[in-house]
């Protein structure tokens, strides 16, 4: 554990926010993306900073601690700091971002001050997410999240239903958010009951305190049913799964690429559902691998029905998302780190196929099947980067889907066979659903007249597409350098659960070491 | 010396490399480079057709290294998955012969393909492929091996597509990839069982290891790679989609159909024979389907009318037979028999455009006088014994039905239940609107004073709409017109669940729940 010699990670923080604030004192709209273009540069500098800065030797403990009291009467902080497994969401949100603002570059017409503003509040939200330590702020961050996407899905959206899909959305991260907070709030009064303190000066919400503060064991399974309950909603799993499809298909297409990549329900588990209730979290871990793995296949099934590109990519995630809780669920190492690149994999891939979505949507007005075909003859380019991220979503060797796949796999055949089965009856249907609609759409002959007149992509275009497309190759042919960097966090995560429940429950096998002869 | 066997793979993907990006940016793309791509892709693949049998020659005086180790790729926990490359024995062999056939078959395709429209695209993915194979033949773990395994079948995949604006051929595409990915996922399941009982992925100490292995054990191990291996080489169950595969041209399907990528699974048999010797059920397995696809490929050959798909039957019949020899324990033939099908099955796909010049005028062989006077044998052999409407029927069918049900189930299940937003125009502000609306036709007492959404919304929606409802009756009393059609309703709803539960693939999908819980 070591403190900030300077305050960089609250600045990572504060610099969108002050980007927002001065587009808002400018009115000119023609100095607005060339400021947030600078701002959201700055922050993938940053953030890039913060990365060379982690020691990930040292990556078991939190570095670059900031503490300061915040509401000191309740003992609620502003405590930020990272670890192995949250270092890398920082540079992947500024960089999804910078691609977001770059799409939103001749897309976006009217209220573009807003929009631009909106976007930079919502990246100071997002890296607050996945930085914060005091389960509060961490509180206060995601829902935080809500306003800014509220808008942005409401104002800019594509789909006639926008504001329907903006509140459902909303509605379904506040039934999230309402489990969480109970969450939140038991583990704080237990902190009071097993420091024998009086309320409110033992109230705690110190993540680093809490982890270590015992809870019994009917509390554990209350805890870890309320914050999974919270995240189910929005990782998202089955069955509180509808509002994305929905959103993906009324929000803008560069907004509902950052809601796809970026898995703060999956962080939250990571971070604080299994570590807070270990116990617990060992003992029912099978229903979480249950849960995932009806996930994934419930939405391959679904995802084979689809005629439009943008729910195709939703149900898709959604299934992803499940192969990352079975990974988890493992509890094995490899679950664990394939889990972790995974969800580095949906900031690559799941928002690089949706920017690519957006950018058909621009150039023919639709995502229907029915309405493209043949894509590959006009748009080449188009296509080419089409191919590489559905090949990786697919898990193709070569790309950065398949380190994570293969760990993936190996995890959930070593905690459970049912579960490594369903994972490989999940890759077979992947490959099914995405090679099936792109037969559909970008093969085949010509049938429609706005397909014939399509531009292919322009610089700026390829330029967007090219940074990620780089990374999938890279992570592809090199995926150690990724795995080094959260291996240490990754170990201690797993041995402090481990240990925690072995602790309090020497009788109870955990269900992740099936013996065997 | 050892350190020239990653060049073998690197040269030709290098090339790849070149075309592909040249094709992107625009300096390889019209007809006057075709020449500049076609030499690329000649002198990388014959480099390493040399290199291949320089090494050979070292590794025929003793003077090779059994592997060459170039560095770690991925290592989680005590998971170590390295690169490296084995350099002697039979590989090398199959290396050396692998890389002269796509020499010659590269040269051969320059005329060809000559001011063919995806001219510069066919030679992108045949030096892919050529790199692939030759990872999958040289690499010395199953993951390398699993690396190249998959990209050949990408390539195959590509060229399949190579004319991607006809509908067929994308949908035979489409179908071939889906159903080598079944192999594909064989072959991991293979990896992650020699991981967890042997603890390595490494073929040489696969070998080693194997002896130790319980009987169970290795009959996991070999049966996962057996079923990769029975896809990959179009082995029974699995025959029709070297059939679908024939789309394309043909110096392309002389590679991967006739000679090199379709022995792929023989070799990865081959590669297993100590873990294969220690589990008699696979062997076994081997004999039967190598026999039953040699039966088949011989009668279902016999009434083909078509060159290509003649060679494709007379292929996956031989290698029928190379799967049969393997699991008789002849794997020295087995491997001759490799090498040789090889060569004359390059030699007759490239001769096949010209096969009619060359039989002109003569007599086409005729089935024994026994087998053709059987009518019904006839018909059988005619639709390749309903292999691909058979597996439509019992896999693809049901699982698109499966999807299309889940998918309802989806959007009008779970969608409402977990509550759509009504906006606030939908909901009833007075009574009086309530009163409007009552007398607009709503006249069977459906007391909706409220409209809300979400599960806790709607379940107070329901209690009050409940109390409300059976506060009405307390006064009215008696039976009324909305009971009746509320039982009504209620009948149709259970009989309509009855109907989809009797479905068939609702029985299997919960007998595989049940079997899997069980497992």
């Amino acid at each position: 554990m070591s403190t900030a010699p300077f305050p960089v990670l609250s600045l990572i923080i504060l610099l969108p926010v002050m980007g927002a604030i001065i587009i808002g004192l400018i009115p000119k709209q023609a100095v607005t993306k060339k400021i947030a273009l600078v701002i959201a540069s700055l922050e993938v500098i940053l953030t890039g900073l913060v990365f060379i800065l982690f020691n990930p030797a040292d990556g078991a403990h939190f570095q670059l601690i900031e503490h300061y009291p915040w509401i000191p009467r309740l003992h609620i902080d502003y405590l930020i700091g990272i670890d192995g497994i949250s270092v890398l969401f920082l540079p992947m949100s500024a960089l999804l971002t910078l691609c977001s603002i770059i799409a939103a570059w001749n897309s976006v017409h009217h209220l573009q001050r807003l929009h631009f503003a909106l976007l930079l509040l919502l990246e100071a939200v997002t890296i607050g997410v996945f930085s914060a330590l005091d389960t509060m702020l961490f509180f206060l961050f995601s829902e935080l999240t809500l306003p800014p996407l509220f808008f942005l899905i409401s104002l800019w959206g594509i789909g006639p239903k926008r504001r329907n899909a903006a509140l459902k959305y909303t509605l379904f991260m506040l039934f999230g958010g309402v489990p969480l907070l109970f969450a939140i709030l038991l583990l704080a009064m237990n902190h009071v009951t097993a420091v024998n303190g009086s309320l409110p000066e033992d109230l705690s919400f110190n993540l680093l305190v809490l982890l270590d503060t015992p809870l019994t064991s009917n509390l554990q399974l209350l805890v870890f049913v309320l914050f999974l309950l919270g995240f189910s909603a929005k990782a998202p799993l089955v069955p509180f799964h509808t509002w994305l499809p929905t959103v993906l298909m009324e929000g803008p297409t560069q907004v509902t690429a950052l809601l796809i990549g970026l898995k703060l329900g999956l962080y939250g588990i990571l971070r604080f559902t299994l570590p807070l209730a270990p116990s617990a979290a060992v003992e029912y871990s099978w229903t979480l691998g249950i849960l995932g793995a009806i996930t994934l296949i419930y939405s391959a099934l679904i995802a084979l029905q689809q005629t439009n590109l943008r729910r195709l990519l939703g149900y898709a995630s959604i299934s992803h998302v499940g192969l990352v809780l079975i990974g988890i669920a493992s509890l094995t190492m490899q679950g664990l780190q394939g889990a972790l690149f995974q969800l580095f994999n949906f900031t690559l891939i799941s928002s690089s196929l949706m920017l690519i979505a957006g950018f058909i949507q621009q150039r023919t007005g639709s995502n229907e099947a029915i309405h493209l075909g043949g894509l590959a003859k006009v748009a080449p380019r188009l296509t080419c980067f089409y191919f590489l991220f559905m090949l990786a979503s697919i898990g193709l060797p070569g790309t950065s889907g398949f380190p994570a796949e293969l760990l993936l796999i190996l995890g959930a055949l070593s905690a459970h066979h049912s579960l490594g089965f369903s994972a490989l009856a999940g890759s077979v249907l992947c490959a099914a659903y995405m090679l099936s609609f792109t037969r559909k759409v970008f093969l085949g002959p010509i049938t429609q007249t706005s397909v014939n007149a399509l531009q292919d992509l322009r610089p700026r275009e390829i330029a967007l597409l090219c940074i990620p497309a780089l990374l999938v190759l890279a992570l592809g042919f090199f995926p150690n350098y990724l795995l080094k960097t959260n291996q240490m966090a990754a170990e201690a995560w797993l041995s402090h659960l481990l240990e925690q429940s072995t602790l309090e429950h020497n009788e109870s096998i955990p269900f992740s070491t099936p013996e065997r002869p | 010396m050892n350190s020239l066997v990653v060049l073998i793979p690197l040269l030709p993907f290098i090339a790849a490399i070149i075309i592909g990006i040249g094709q992107l940016v625009g300096f390889l793309r019209d007809e006057d480079s075709e020449s500049t791509t076609a030499l690329i892709a000649l002198w990388t693949t014959s480099m390493s057709f040399l290199l291949a049998s320089t090494l050979l020659g070292t590794d025929l005086l003793h003077k090779n290294a059994s592997s060459f180790l170039v560095g770690q790729w991925l290592s989680s926990e005590n998971l170590s998955i390295d690169i490296n490359f084995i350099t002697h024995g039979f590989s090398l062999v199959l290396s050396t012969l692998f890389s002269l056939l796509l020499t010659i078959v590269l040269y051969c395709s320059i005329n060809y393909m000559l001011r063919e429209t995806g001219f510069h695209r066919f030679f992108f993915v045949l030096s892919l492929f050529s790199s692939a194979m030759q990872l999958l033949i040289l690499s010395g773990n199953a993951v390398g091996t699993f690396f190249g395994w998959e990209i050949a079948g990408l390539c195959s995949y590509f060229l399949i597509l190579y004319t991607y604006n006809r509908a067929v051929a994308t949908i035979n595409a489409t179908h071939v990839f889906v159903t080598n990915r079944i192999g594909d996922a064989c072959f991991i399941l293979g990896i992650s069982l020699s991981y967890t009982w042997a603890e390595t992925t490494h073929w040489p100490n696969l070998k080693t290891v194997a002896a130790q292995l319980t009987t169970g054990e290795a009959t996991g191990i070999a049966l996962s790679f057996a079923m990769a291996a029975f896809v990959k080489s179009a082995q029974f169950p699995f025959t029709p989609w070297l059939v679908r595969a024939m789309e394309g041209p043909t110096p392309s399907n002389t590679v991967f159909y006739g000679a090199i990528m379709i022995h792929s699974g023989v070799y990865l048999v081959c590669l297993l024979e100590p873990v294969f010797e220690k589990a008699p059920l696979a062997m076994g397995l081997l004999v039967i389907i190598g026999g039953i696809t040699t039966l088949y490929s011989y009668l279902v050959g016999l009434t083909q009318t078509d060159i290509k798909s003649r060679l494709v039957f007379a292929t996956s019949g031989q290698l029928g037979l190379m799967f049969l020899e393997c699991g008789l324990g002849f794997w020295q033939f087995a491997k001759w028999h490799l090498c040789a099908h090889a060569i004359i099955r390059t030699y007759s796909f490239l001769t096949a455009p010209s096969l009619m010049h060359i039989v002109y005028g003569k007599p086409i062989a005729i089935a024994r006088p026994a087998l053709a006077k059987q009518r019904w044998a006839y018909t059988a052999s005619l639709q390749r014994f309903w292999l691909d409407q058979l597996t439509d029927w019992t896999l693809i069918r049901p699982i698109r039905r499966l999807a299309h049900d889940l998918s309802y189930f989806d959007d009008h299940i779970v969608d409402h239940l977990a509550g759509i937003p009504a906006p606030a125009i939908n909901t009833i502000s007075s009574l009086a609107e309530l009163e409007e609306k009552l007398i607009g036709g709503h006249l069977d007492h459906s007391d909706q004073f409220s409209y809300s959404s979400g599960v806790i919304g709607k379940i107070t929606e329901l209690f009050a709409g409940h109390t409300h409802w059976f506060e009405n009756r307390f006064v009215l009393g008696g039976l009324s017109k909305s009971t009746i059609t509320l039982g009504r309703k209620l009948g149709q709803a259970a009989n309509k669940i009855e109907l989809l539960v009797l479905r068939p693939r609702y029985l299997v999908i919960f007998v595989l729940i049940t079997l899997s819980l069980a497992f």
